[in-house]
């Protein structure tokens, strides 16, 4: 059967795709954690990590994708990882101080906070293809061959590998996770964060900075959502619609696994990865149906536990 | 104090307008920068004050939206054909463009068609882009007596619907999926082969017909469809490469066929990846990275020789306007422009009728640079070859016409 | 601190700011922002489209040119006179010489003016809430809307096929999706899914669709009917589907409704696309599908789509009713339950409302209105496939209503409206209007858009004509007191 003869592979592909969802999904998350908003512009933040991380790429080989000399590929893929984050974590800085200050400012309802989240998706999209022109940008070839080990089970022409691209992309995932991981439990930043996401006007009363606190939550969410967009540009296709689709899919990731909640965004991405896998593997031209499959397991999920797989809130469950 | 708030904040903002529009209106006067390179909505393509009357050419297409790339590429081409043809300047009116963007979605298609259809001075209308939008505009088009020639719309139905105005210049599905199909069946002797569509209207078109063309030739088929934005190709092309299939013609848009190249690499497919004229575009080739797109083959049925040195001109004029590469129905759009100036360089007048026009257009014979511009009575591009197109050290090439590939097999 | 006057506090800033950094200056502060804004500008408005190839050209004509010069050199035209403005106003701050706008006027304007100004604002508060007033402004506005396509503009083709195709559609849409959204209070991001059923319905009993074995237009089964039965079957259909959509997942609170609802759009979408059943005919959709006649006693007419006037006064007229009913709704017991659920559902829950009852009705009316205007799109595109569904359809519906202002029926009217007919008149404004040329390149009318709403959002968060009730609401939370829709409630309240 072709999904117990897949297995690994299925397992690995998901792992893959899921780990780049958590990346986005940490960033809905986060957001929703200290402001109650599904910030729709999110997918725009991840798409101009995307385009930060290739004008890099472009910058430092130009376009015939070679490494320059004088850089390792390690330093190479990292400035670009750099790069992305950086910039992303600008984008999602200002569209804060711009878009969403104002309206914290004013109390004003989540409704108001979710149509001016689209209004900044839509500018910030258009925006980029008139800046950058509407077809799909080049991304210097650099991590697209160069098998690292071997999966079980065969394919037809020889066994499955694993390339570099593919450990680049689940490794930086798991590195970033861990980090946020810590910053969120370890840090004095991260007790602000926590603190302003069970109760801000509390947390004010008690010395907490919220201002700043959910402006840092903004850079946080915008450098993962960076990074997992230098990695999505390697293996995907970078343009400015790009954003939308992965969007979507970790937005839905991150209620998955309880919005609100930092490990819970890890776990729905990485549950959301592996769910649209095998459901590939497993229904008979399963790639037209793994929308539908995903949304009945969310659906399903949320009848089970009303508050996603590990409950709301950053606080509580950290 | 609010209120001086406001009221200076109110004058400040009026202020600040007015300054900037001015900033703006002495700007467009002073054209500097790199406006020469720039096309606003057909300003700058209407040739200089020389007295001589102006009319219009439209472009209905998607501009803005998802489908915006194929649009645009139609929109330049048309742009470009206007420019030429103002320089030269031997018409008896300037020509300009007019835009109307109906987003490739159906809804807007009628919308779109009524905003060229009211303006007296369009004389023709290169599209709708779309089959969608082209269903739905097709009617109003023959009401009027606008003729509208589409670079792009493929589905076969759409000639048979009885727009007596609706012409095209591009093969229809049935003709480049059965020249595929018999391609590969016979001159690539697959007696295995997958296909793989994008599940929009163009992509099922051309694997329907593709899928039909295979059977009766007695190839094995296996299909499946992954929906343009989907985001993870591996498993499919996984499944491609494991099915054993001799062949794997993907029926879709470049955007997205590049990333399945990708996987397909990735994969280690080894048989002959073959995809359509929605596909056959140096955007693939970028998306998919040169490695993935090495050995891809296109068919199109389009003729675009790299050796002519008219679409090397072509080539160089359209990067000069649009500051991109020609992409998938540049070429068409120039051409099907083209034809509506020959029509009315042909009625020779600074006042012709669209109903005359039409006429004309029906009977054309303009040689365009992909192709013999003739048409059927029903509407279709008379002549029917299908070339075959292969990326050869990052460039598209030209193997040859599917006919003699078949025949000579 | 009380007793010190404002001339003495801009005096102890002025001092302040002197032992600040030069950089720190407000003035300098603003300068930044205003030039900020110009170049964004510089760059919007600039006509040249970016390049895939060359990423810096539309900043190098934007900015390193002439017109980023001017642009720049505007900036600070525009900070030198905002700041001399800013600095007398600080000046008569200082000066003790605070006035309001009556007194300023009283001064520029001779008294008799003065008076006549006041006894007509006198009027003008007498008349507004006058019944009779009400009526026959009302019946006037009603009969401007009927006559819409002999006016104006609209006497063009364009405009009148754009007010039947999109504003007439959406309207309907939105009306429907302000039930759900405004009064109940439920976040619906799915709702467009509920027209593709009703356009699919529509399709259906056309006659045109399922598509006959191997495409065969002669073998699809012998349903045709005059179109207008489909409204009843439309609204039958989308009410089930609203049903089944709405009862298990109405439990949820605010945020994954909305992706619930957000997934049964792409649900919808897919069984489209993957056509079971050959029910659809996946992305190739159907042409061709007949539209509306009446055919009712010796009086026949067919609606045409060459001619947009006829599927107006259809729109119009179902507009009408639908504002009609959903008027005596919002007043009656129903709708006062809406605001109980959307203000504090677990108090309307403790005071024994059935709320998920009331949830899965504003649910189902809201599906069915959709299903409505589904089906007379449809009619008047007559043609389908599933693109003409996007994801995005449904964001900007929503969009429609909170622009407008949630909860209020004209607030929506008219947001829709403005927002469905901009993009199409900034593409093709009439020939009296930047003399028929587009007001912005088609290509970034999308971020405009985006812009507006933005804007929008930002300096007017209720929207353009909120309903009392939601303005009430969101001066409260401005303050502090109570909350403006039911998304707001802590998770322990609702959830079990």
């Amino acid at each position: 059967m072709y999904f117990t003869q897949h297995f690994w592979e299925l397992l690995f592909q998901g792992i893959r795709l899921g780990s780049l969802y958590a990346l986005i999904a940490i960033g809905y998350t986060m957001v929703y954690g200290v402001l109650q908003l599904i910030n729709f512009a999110h997918s725009e933040v991840f798409m101009s990590g995307a385009l930060g991380g290739v004008f890099m790429l472009t910058a430092l080989a130009g376009t015939n994708g070679n490494i320059p000399s004088g850089f390792s590929a390690f330093e190479y893929t990292a400035l670009a990882l750099i790069a992305g984050a950086v910039v992303s974590a600008a984008v999602a800085f200002s569209l804060e101080r711009v878009a969403y200050r104002p309206l914290r400012k004013r109390h004003a309802p989540k409704l108001v906070y979710l149509i001016t989240a689209i209004g900044a998706s839509i500018f910030l999209y258009n925006l980029a293809g008139k800046l950058f022109g509407r077809n799909n940008l080049q991304v210097p070839e650099s991590f697209h061959s160069g098998p690292v080990f071997v999966l079980p089970g065969t394919g037809p022409s020889g066994p499955r590998t694993v390339k570099t691209l593919d450990v680049l992309i689940i490794v930086t995932a798991f590195v970033m996770m861990v980090v946020l991981d810590l910053v969120i439990n370890r840090t004095k930043l991260g007790s602000g964060i926590r603190a302003v996401a069970q109760d801000a006007e509390t947390a004010q009363l008690m010395g907490v900075d919220v201002g700043k606190v959910i402006s840092r939550t903004f850079i946080i969410g915008g450098l993962l959502a960076g990074v997992g967009g230098v990695l999505y540009a390697m293996f995907h296709a970078v343009s400015y619609t790009m954003g939308f689709i992965p969007g979507i899919k970790a937005f839905t990731a991150a209620v998955l696994g309880g919005i609100g909640n930092v490990r819970g965004a890890m776990l729905g991405g990485l549950l959301l990865g592996i769910v649209e896998s095998f459901s590939q593997g497993i229904i008979p031209n399963g790639l037209e149906w793994v929308d539908v499959v995903s949304f009945v397991v969310l659906v399903v999920v949320l009848l089970i536990r009303p508050t996603g797989i590990l409950g709301e809130r950053t606080g509580r469950a950290a | 104090m609010r209120t001086i708030n406001r009221v200076r904040a109110g004058a400040v903002i009026a202020a600040g307008v007015f300054a900037l529009s001015a900033c703006a209106g002495s700007s467009t006067k002073s054209g500097g920068g790199s406006s020469s390179s720039s096309t606003g909505s057909g300003s700058s393509t209407s040739a200089a004050n020389n007295g001589k009357p102006t009319l219009e050419i439209g472009v209905q297409g998607p501009l803005s939206g998802a489908n915006q790339a194929l649009g645009l590429n139609i929109d330049w081409g048309v742009k470009l054909a206007v420019q030429q043809e103002n320089a030269k300047g031997d018409l008896p009116f300037n020509l300009a463009v007019k835009e109307a963007d109906d987003q490739g979605l159906q809804n807007n298609g009628a919308d779109e068609a009524n905003l060229l259809i009211q303006d007296p001075k369009v004389m023709g209308v290169v599209g709708p882009a779309f089959s969608g939008p082209t269903a739905a505009a097709g009617a109003l088009y023959s009401t009027a007596n606008l003729v509208a020639i589409s670079p792009s719309a493929t589905a076969p139905k759409l000639t048979a619907s009885g727009f007596k105005t609706f012409y095209r210049v591009v093969a229809n599905d049935n003709i480049q999926g059965k020249a595929a199909a018999d391609y590969m069946a016979k001159s690539l002797k697959a007696g295995n082969v997958f296909v793989v569509d994008d599940k929009s209207q163009y992509g099922q078109g051309l694997s329907t017909a593709i899928i039909a063309q295979l059977k009766v030739d007695g190839v094995t088929v296996e299909t499946d469809s992954a929906q343009a934005g989907t985001q993870d190709y591996s498993q499919l092309a996984s499944k491609v490469a494991s099915s054993g299939a001799k062949a794997m013609y993907y029926a879709g848009y470049y955007a997205d066929g590049g990333v399945f190249a990708k996987a397909l690499k990735s994969a280690g497919y080894t048989g002959t990846m073959m995809s359509g004229d929605g596909s056959k575009d140096p955007n693939f080739i970028t998306t998919a990275g040169k490695d993935a797109a090495e050995g891809w083959q296109f068919t199109c049925a389009c003729l675009d020789a790299g050796t002519n040195p008219k679409y090397a001109a072509f080539v160089s004029a359209y990067k000069q306007l649009a500051n991109a590469e020609p992409g998938t129905y540049s070429i068409e759009g120039y051409d099907a422009a083209n034809t509506i100036i020959s029509v009315l360089k042909g009625l020779n007048t600074a006042s012709p009728t669209r109903a005359a026009v039409a006429g004309a257009v029906g009977t054309v014979d303009y040689q365009g640079l992909s192709k013999e511009v003739k048409f059927t009575s029903t509407g279709d591009i008379s002549t029917t070859a299908v070339y075959v197109y292969q990326i050869k050290s990052g460039v598209i090439t030209l193997l040859g016409d599917v006919n003699t590939l078949v025949g000579g097999s | 601190m009380s007793t010190t006057s404002i001339s003495e506090l801009s005096a102890q800033v002025r001092r302040l700011r002197k032992q600040d950094a030069w950089w720190k200056n407000p003035m300098l502060g603003r300068l930044a922002i205003i030039e900020a804004l110009v170049l964004v500008l510089s760059i919007l408005t600039n006509q040249v489209q970016g390049s895939s190839s060359d990423y810096t050209l539309l900043f190098k004509s934007s900015w390193f040119s002439s017109r980023g010069a001017e642009y720049v050199i505007g900036g600070v035209l525009i900070w030198i006179i905002a700041e001399a403005w800013r600095i007398q106003g600080l000046r008569r701050l200082a000066g003790q010489t605070v006035d309001v706008a009556g007194r300023r006027i009283a001064i520029i304007l001779p008294r008799s003016f003065t008076r006549q100004y006041a006894r007509l604002t006198a009027f003008i508060r007498w008349l507004i809430p006058n019944r009779w007033f009400r009526r026959v402004l009302l019946l006037a506005v009603v009969a401007v809307a009927i006559f819409l396509p002999y006016l104006g503009l609209f006497t063009l083709p364009y405009f009148q096929s754009v007010l039947a195709g999109q504003v007439g559609v959406y309207v309907l849409a939105a009306l429907g999706l302000n039930v759900v959204v405004g009064w109940a209070g439920l976040l619906d991001l799915g709702y467009i899914a509920f027209f593709a059923i009703g356009a699919y319905t529509t399709a259906i009993l056309s006659g045109k669709l399922p598509v006959g074995a191997d495409g065969n237009p002669e073998a699809h089964p012998p349903i045709h009917l005059n179109l207008f039965f489909a409204f009843p079957i439309a609204v039958v259909l989308t009410m089930t589907a609203g049903l089944i959509l709405g009862a298990p997942t109405l439990r949820l609170r605010g945020d994954y409704l909305a992706i619930v609802t957000l997934g049964f759009h792409e649900i919808v979408l897919q069984l489209a696309k993957n056509n079971p059943h050959n029910l659809t005919n996946g992305p190739l959709g159907a042409t061709g599908i007949s539209t509306f006649r009446f055919n009712l006693f010796d009086v026949h007419y067919d609606w045409n789509p060459t001619d947009s006037k006829p599927y107006w006064f259809l729109a119009i007229g179902l507009i009408l009713i639908v504002v009609f009913a959903f008027r005596r709704l919002e007043h009656s017991k129903v709708g006062r339950t809406w605001t109980a659920i959307r203000e504090d559902e677990v108090a309307a829950a403790a005071s024994g409302v059935p709320t998920v009852k009331y949830k899965l009705m504003a649910f189902m009316i809201g599906a069915s209105t959709s299903g409505f205007a589904g089906v007379l799109a449809t009619a008047k595109i007559t043609a389908i496939t599933p693109d003409n569904f996007p994801l995005q359809l449904s964001i900007f519906v929503l969009a429609y209503v909170i622009f407008g202002g949630m909860g209020s029926l004209i607030g929506v009217i008219v947001g829709a409206s403005l927002m469905t007919f901009l993009p199409f008149f900034l593409q093709g404004p009439p020939s009296w209007f930047n003399s028929g040329k587009p007001v912005v390149d088609p290509k970034d009318i999308p971020m405009w858009v985006g812009a507006v709403l933005l804007t929008m959002m930002i300096f007017r968060p209720q929207g353009l004509i909120p309903s009392k009730r939601r303005a009430q609401e969101l001066a409260q939370a401005e303050h502090g007191v109570g909350d403006a829709d039911a998304m707001t409630e802590p998770a322990e309240g609702v959830a079990p």
